[in-house]
């Protein structure tokens, strides 16, 4: 299990980040490589990632949904669960974002296993830190 | 594109991939660098003329269509034929998207059989000074040049947002046959 801590301000209104995070058709493509392949209600899509590794690239599907909201709080906890295509890895991350006037902190919690995680666990924590880190950075600006 | 020239004078040499290699190496860095590989790229279709004489110079075209790669190495996994031709795309897609190479020098000092070479390099549709030296012992020529892809306006491959990258500077060699002196006759 890889847990990592981000923050991120916008200087927007909880209220409209807490909007923008609930929005799975907005909030998704904020990571890199990552699209809504179809909205299945309103708090769950399937979705897939695609993530670029130099000459190799790999792709992850599978479902995106809000498992906790707290919206007096601005508190929700957004579940990911994933299989490599074509693959046997696994990419799963439970991710708690706690919004407030201005921004926010995003709390990720993941399980990887295959090939990503074939690099060492430092290169992975890297990684998914980096990946993190640009999707707050896309986040803000939504 | 500037002709090679024929040869006919013996301080003149027309060099190819016929009598020569043309060789691209780069570098991987960053957190993630296990997950790439350190490049060693061949150039296929080029063509320079060397010449010796006192209006002399060193003139190269390269084609950048024509980069493929012969291996990868330091990289957690083998580089197959799929992922040089994923790499190769990339280059062309993403790296050397524009214009033609070009060397062509704007002097040359001599010393023994060290040259050192000043000119401008056109890449990715920007031409910029460079300088390096090569060497002519034993009726070959071989050098290399330190190319930073920022100062033509590349901006160094990255992947895994980030933390995989290629360094800034790659290194270009050349190693081709000088046809002795006498064969000209």
């Amino acid at each position: 299990m890889v847990e990592l801590d981000h923050s991120f301000s916008n200087g927007k209104p909880a209220d409209y980040n807490w909007e923008a995070i609930l929005d799975l058709d907005r909030l998704i493509p904020c990571v890199e490589g990552g699209k809504v392949i179809e909205r299945t209600s309103p708090t769950e899509a399937r979705a897939e990632i695609k993530v670029k590794m130099g000459a190799m690239s790999l792709t992850f599907a599978g479902t995106v949904a809000v498992i906790e909201q707290d919206a007096d709080a601005h508190r929700a906890v957004l579940q990911v669960k994933s299989k490599e295509v074509g693959g046997q890895g696994l990419a799963n991350a439970d991710v708690t974002f706690a919004l407030s006037d201005g921004g926010g902190t995003i709390h990720t919690a993941a399980q990887i296993s295959g090939k990503a995680a074939s690099m060492g666990e430092g290169v992975m924590v890297n990684v998914l830190d980096a990946l993190v880190d640009d999707f707050t950075k896309k986040l803000a600006a939504v | 594109m500037p002709k090679p020239s024929t040869g006919t004078s013996e301080l003149s040499h027309a060099l190819g991939p016929e009598n020569g290699a043309l060789m691209v190496r780069t570098r991987k860095r960053g957190a993630a660098s296990k997950a790439g590989h350190n490049l060693l790229i061949g150039v296929t279709s080029w063509q320079a003329t060397l010449d010796l004489g006192e209006d002399g110079g060193i003139a190269l075209t390269a084609d950048p269509a024509s980069l493929v790669v012969i291996e990868g190495t330091g990289g957690a996994m083998t580089l197959g034929d799929e992922e040089k031709a994923a790499i190769e795309q990339t280059i062309g897609e993403e790296v050397l998207t524009s214009g033609p190479i070009e060397f062509r020098s704007t002097s040359i000092a001599a010393d023994g059989d060290t040259l050192s070479v000043e000119g401008e390099l056109e890449l990715a549709g920007r031409r910029h000074p460079i300088a390096f030296e090569l060497s002519t012992e034993d009726d070959r020529l071989r050098g290399s040049a330190t190319v930073k892809q920022t100062d033509w306006g590349i901006e160094p491959y990255t992947a895994l947002f980030g933390t995989l990258k290629v360094t800034d500077e790659v290194e270009v060699s050349i190693n081709a046959m000088l046809p002795r002196r006498d064969d000209h006759g």
